[in-house]
């Protein structure tokens, strides 16, 4: 039986969160982790507190990233160029692998079903909860933790951009929400900040690292109809700016034609503060929260063409008012 | 879980491209692990790894593994017959860990030792979601497209997710499979961790020394299964049953009571309403690693009791090809039900004791078996256990 999707909890942290420290668990765990771990860490605890949900009866844990911990895999390289062999450290060729931030937070949060590390450019946490959320709405899973995570490594951007990338807006942080099926929500008398009624990924026809050249797309058209909704209801779209300007205006005229003829605000919470995967948490979040009786719409697109479409119905909307305290 | 089809193949391994060539190689017995030439070795204990060999096809503008992925995406699509229209809404989903960072590195260690050499274009690729917008740009797959890294089982973690597609009803038809290219950062790593054998690995052997790394890409084509049927396509197995788990319990050991596996194991067969006992042979994750090959064993006699089930390590011979691994074993595994011939584990000359299990050593087995077990698990504790039926 298809599960409806609750959020019930949110939480994302960046550089200028006072408090990460104190969501890692002690000294030790804080020096085990690297940084990008520590936040993932920290926004996967305070999520799941936001949620007031544990592992116990099952969590599963979806992690979108750019990049993934490069920081600590030129750290590690760097290890090797100045010392050789005697030079490389066993306790950082972990975080060389992009799973590294999932795979630390399922160890903080003892979660212990599936665990996906999913990469993309410009998309990841979007799709990080679009997959998420299909999972609990098949049944696959009962609750999960999904975002983002992402911390810009100097060397990388400084060689994407010598290698031609376009300039964006970047910045270190990470972010969840928590998902569950409603009726395992309601059972526990959960909090529901608003349900992800459709969710669709596709790819627009485009060469990789480039803009394509039609604002036809088929994802958001996914979305709204298993949401079982159309265009005219959608009341905010919250896009992925990036400050990659060609690519943004590319996204508009995919938005734009996809709902045509409604012109719905758009807004960003990576604007101005740089863009990192777990951002997407926060844009579903708002999105919840600020949908009203309308439907709402978070999308991303990346250069190369990869599209996700998420549609968010706010707690009020989704029936499920009583349930909030 | 409904079933899907498995319709197409398409390998590019350490003995050469083509599924031909990989299945010759692997139901011959042949180890492919020699002496490294893609990278410098000195100063490292081990220094042999399983490496494709020359010529690679395509263009050497792009990354070796971007040009490993191609090829095999190429002939699996080619091998189910799908043409340009079914490929519209097929989704696309690549298990990788490296990316491009061999041509990264070598960037990198040049830039370090004081070149001034430009930041060459394809460095932009070299992360692993460059493979899944090279093929779905090159071949024309319009579907969802997604880059799955769960480590060592990214291979298999994406035919697991493609089946998810399939049987939500999202997609008709999905490229899945995995891909990795050698690289300095893994050679290194595993060389830090002292997990690497000198002289090629021997799974399950008493005295095995650890693992043996490699390269290579595979993919499958995974389809509904009416449609399949109703196109007139072969169909080589169906995916029956999938299980995903993590151990959360540390970053680089599995549980060491292999609780996370054996629960992958169990999910799988749950999933698709197969008896244990049922299931005729296990394509282990077998990386001989003395840890490793102990814990599977024990979760897998959890699970299927001891002896009856007929074990073997194809990483034996191909060693461990990292994002690619649970793609190529999948595609032995298949192989295997296809042609009634269970893949050996080389140099295994010593059994271990401690490992219940007939483990095919040295020379390939005849036996038909309705349904079969890939393993693969990685760094986290990322297990992945697929569970295939004959086709039929």
């Amino acid at each position: 039986m298809r599960q409806r999707v609750a959020i019930t909890g949110v939480a994302v942290v960046d550089e200028r969160t006072p408090d990460v420290a104190s969501w890692l668990a002690d000294e030790a765990e804080a020096r085990r982790l690297s940084r990008i771990c520590q936040l993932t860490v920290a926004a996967g605890r305070r999520a799941l507190a936001d949620a007031d949900l544990d592992a116990q009866g099952g969590l599963a844990v979806l992690v979108g990233t750019e990049f993934g911990d490069m920081v600590s895999t030129i750290s590690f390289v760097d290890g090797y160029l100045s010392r050789g062999p005697g030079g490389l450290s066993a306790l950082l060729f972990p975080h060389t692998v992009m799973n590294t931030m999932a795979a630390t937070t399922a160890i903080a949060v003892s979660a212990k079903d599936l665990s996906l590390t999913l990469s993309a450019l410009t998309v990841a946490g979007e799709l990080a909860i679009a997959r998420g959320a299909a999972a609990i709405r098949a049944g696959r899973v009962g609750a999960c933790l999904a975002g983002g995570a992402d911390e810009p490594a100097p060397l990388v951007m400084s060689a994407l951009g010598e290698a031609g990338a376009a300039p964006e807006l970047r910045a270190a942080g990470a972010g969840f929400v928590v998902l569950e099926a409603l009726d395992g929500a309601r059972a526990r008398g959960a909090r529901v900040l608003g349900e992800i009624v459709g969710a669709a990924w596709r790819a627009v026809p485009a060469r990789p690292h480039r803009i394509g050249s039609t604002a036809s797309s088929r994802a958001i058209a996914a979305a709204l109809e298993e949401a079982g909704g159309h265009a005219a209801e959608v009341g905010r779209v919250y896009t992925s700016a990036n400050g990659d300007g060609p690519r943004e205006e590319w996204e508009r005229a995919l938005v734009d034609a996809a709902l045509a003829p409604h012109r719905p605000p758009y807004q960003s919470p990576s604007v101005p503060a740089g863009r990192h995967s777990g951002l997407a948490a926060q844009s579903v979040a708002s999105a919840a929260s600020e949908a009203g009786d309308r439907l709402a719409l978070v999308h991303a697109v990346a250069r190369g063409g990869n599209q996700v479409a998420i549609v968010v119905r706010s707690a009020s909307r989704a029936g499920a008012t009583a349930l909030i305290p | 879980m409904k079933p899907v089809a498995i319709t197409g193949l398409g390998v590019v391994s350490p003995f050469g491209a083509g599924v031909k060539a990989y299945w010759e190689g692997l139901s011959g017995g042949v180890c492919a692990i020699r002496p490294i030439t893609l990278i410098d070795t000195e100063g490292f204990r081990c220094r042999i790894a399983a490496e494709v060999p020359r010529p690679i096809a395509g263009s050497a503008r792009r990354s070796r593994a971007d040009r490993l992925a191609l090829a095999a995406a190429r002939e699996a699509l080619d091998d189910a017959g799908v043409d340009r229209g079914d490929r519209e809404d097929a989704a696309v989903i690549v298990g990788a860990v490296g990316g491009g960072m061999l041509e990264a590195e070598a960037w990198h260690w040049r830039r370090m030792r004081g070149s001034a050499e430009p930041v060459p274009r394809p460095l932009a690729s070299s992360f692993p979601s460059a493979h899944a917008d090279v093929i779905g740009s090159t071949l024309g797959l319009a579907g969802p497209r997604e880059t799955v890294v769960t480590a060592c089982s990214s291979g298999a973690a994406s035919l697991a997710m493609a089946t998810d597609l399939i049987s939500d009803g999202v997609v008709p038809l999905a490229l899945a499979g995995g891909v990795d290219a050698l690289t300095r950062i893994c050679f290194m790593g595993f060389n830090a961790l002292r997990l690497l054998d000198p002289a090629p690995c021997r799974p399950f052997d008493r005295d095995r020394r650890g693992m043996s790394i490699g390269e290579g890409a595979a993919f499958v084509v995974l389809e509904d299964g009416a449609r399949a049927r109703a196109r007139g396509a072969r169909v080589y197995a169906e995916l029956v049953g999938y299980g995903m788990t993590g151990d959360a319990f540390h970053v680089t050991s599995p549980h060491p009571e292999g609780e996370g596996m054996a629960r992958a194991m169990r999910i799988a067969l749950r999933e698709a309403g197969v008896a244990a006992a049922s299931v005729g042979y296990a394509n282990a994750h077998g990386t001989a690693t003395p840890q490793n090959d102990r814990i599977e064993a024990r979760a897998m006699r959890d699970v299927f009791g001891e002896g009856g089930l007929l074990v073997s390590s194809t990483k034996s011979m191909i060693g461990h090809t990292m994002a690619a691994a649970g793609t190529l074993e999948a595609v032995a595994t298949v192989l295997a039900l296809v042609s009634e011939l269970v893949p050996p584990t080389a140099q295994l000359e010593t059994p271990d004791p401690e490992i219940p299990f007939d483990c095919v050593p040295r020379a390939a087995r005849e036996a038909a078996v309705e349904f079969a077990i890939s393993n693969s698990f990685g760094f986290g504790g990322q297990n992945v256990t697929l569970l295939f039926k004959r086709a039929g």
